[in-house]
């Protein structure tokens, strides 16, 4: 039975600029006495999210909203298992998938084929899986022969129709997206839709972070309004989403 | 904390499929459009051990036939160490995109390094054998000693790989601070001269824990067994090296991926 459970997760980002990032800077720093008049540590802490208790079941189909940098994104990540939160815990049941930089994680140098295998493992697959799927994957992405070719020679809706292939090729019990709309050209996003509410209808829970209210109200049964790195509601699409509306 | 790493540890094992991967295109993208491929390697390796030999063996006043195989073990032992400290340094800035993309284990990045620097010493070490089979093997009983040496050779750089690519996604200016130091190692670690030449500073050679590394892996081939200490200072730094890498990169493990 899928879940994922936050329980009072706080995550503070470290920023680091030139001077936190220098081993030299840090040991020079230890030798001043006076700590007021110098220069910061160079580490700004954000707190992305602020003590965030929330539970998806079974079923689920949760749109994330909120403005930009209330925390969406890293609230997926942090239910992806990539980001740990520094307080309280995650706990999830099944497997995560995150497609979350669709355009992210592919070697410029090899071919498409390469690429398929790597990203497919890269996301969890077996390499009986890879293998069982790759043509599949070949043959939804459209791009022929081009797949012999290495990803630096491709135009960027081609990258992008491969890299949409491989991650929604994993069979996912925990879908994690992240404004992955607007694929290659028209023909394709028809395609990719289509995809996307099959991978929906699979999934046992899906969580949508998107700016498309309109989208978010028909594939989603429940919203979850970040703000701040807070949770400001949670429940049912429409009352949330309304609420939201009401408020920007 | 241990739970952590260990998990990670084995994790990373399993994915072997992923590392073997990632290790093999960073290779074949260096050498994508060559027709040789990865014998450039083999190339510009046995160029440096012929033009080092020639010279330093007048200089030293060797005699060729001991002097060249005795070289170029070492040379390609080295290399192999020395490149797998430096990419390991980098492993998980490298890794960064993939990192903050998905979370798979974090130590597979370190042992695709080493495994990138295997194949490559697979690759340099067809020199060393026909080097030998020139020149002749010294002591065949002693060869078989080679493989456990090896392991025992590739423990060591592992743990020093974890360490380094562990401070340098933290610290990013240690890289470069690490290939300096590797640059001083090279010379103060007996690769081109023989321990025992270096009469009036020993205890260079005598306190420098690489210089029982790689005589571990050279003595072998070159006819003798590691004395009982190189196979001692081998095996206490491989212990210790992974007990303190595997505290660290379990301690700062969920830190990764904000540092990257």
């Amino acid at each position: 039975m899928a879940f994922i459970e936050l329980k009072g997760a706080t995550l503070d980002l470290p920023i680091y600029d030139v001077q936190g990032r220098s081993l030299k800077k840090q040991v020079l720093r230890m030798g001043r006495r006076n700590k007021i008049a110098e220069d910061t540590d160079g580490v700004i802490v954000v707190r992305a999210l602020d003590n965030v208790d929330l539970r998806f079941e079974r079923g689920d189909r949760i749109g994330l909203i909120g403005r930009n940098g209330a925390g969406k994104s890293t609230l997926l990540r942090t239910m992806a298992g990539i980001y740990s939160p520094t307080h309280g815990t995650v706990e999830s049941e099944g497997k995560i998938v995150p497609l979350l930089d669709i355009s992210l994680g592919m070697d410029d140098n090899s071919t498409g084929m390469q690429n398929i295998r790597l990203r497919g493992l890269l996301l969890g697959m077996t390499d009986a899986e890879v293998k069982e799927k790759i043509g599949g994957i070949a043959e939804f992405c459209e791009l022929g022969d081009y797949l012999d070719l290495p990803l630096r020679t491709y135009s960027s809706g081609m990258r992008v129709r491969l890299a949409f292939a491989v991650s929604t090729a994993v069979d996912a019990e925990i879908l994690l997206l992240d404004e992955v709309m607007g694929v290659g050209d028209a023909s394709f996003m028809h395609k990719a839709e289509e995809r996307l509410a099959d991978l929906h209808s699979r999934a046992e829970i899906v969580v949508l972070a998107m700016h498309a209210n309109s989208e978010i109200r028909r594939v989603c049964n429940k919203a979850l309004w970040m703000d701040g790195g807070r949770v400001r509601a949670f429940g049912p699409v429409e009352e949330v989403v309304a609420a939201y509306e009401a408020q920007v | 904390m241990f739970k952590h790493i260990f998990d990670d540890l084995k994790q990373s094992v399993v994915a072997y499929r992923l590392w073997t991967l990632l290790g093999w295109l960073e290779i074949r993208q260096r050498y994508a459009r060559s027709r040789v491929g990865p014998f450039w390697l083999t190339i510009s390796m046995g160029v440096m051990i012929a033009s080092i030999g020639i010279v330093y063996g007048t200089l030293f006043g060797q005699k060729m036939s001991d002097y060249l195989p005795f070289l170029s073990i070492s040379l390609v032992m080295w290399t192999m160490f020395a490149q797998t400290v430096q990419e390991g340094s980098l492993a998980y800035i490298n890794g960064g995109t993939y990192i903050r993309q998905a979370a798979t284990p974090k130590l597979i990045y370190i042992f695709q390094v080493v495994w990138r620097n295997l194949v490559i010493l697979a690759h340099n070490f067809i020199i060393v054998i026909v080097l030998l089979f020139v020149f002749g093997v010294k002591n065949w009983e002693a060869l078989p000693v080679f493989v456990p040496a090896l392991l025992l050779y590739l423990l060591n750089a592992l743990w020093i790989a974890m360490i380094a690519g562990l401070l340098s996604a933290r610290f990013r200016d240690l890289p470069q601070i690490i290939s300096a130091l590797i640059q001083i190692a090279f010379y103060v670690t007996p690769i081109i001269y023989r321990p025992n030449a270096l009469t009036r500073f020993s205890f260079i050679v005598a306190c420098n824990p690489l210089a029982y590394l790689i005589e571990l892996v050279r003595a072998p081939l070159t006819g003798q067994f590691p004395s009982l200490l190189t196979w001692a200072v081998s095996i206490g730094m491989a212990i210790v090296g992974w007990a303190v890498a595997l505290v660290t990169t379990g301690r700062y493990l969920k830190r990764i991926p904000y540092w990257v």
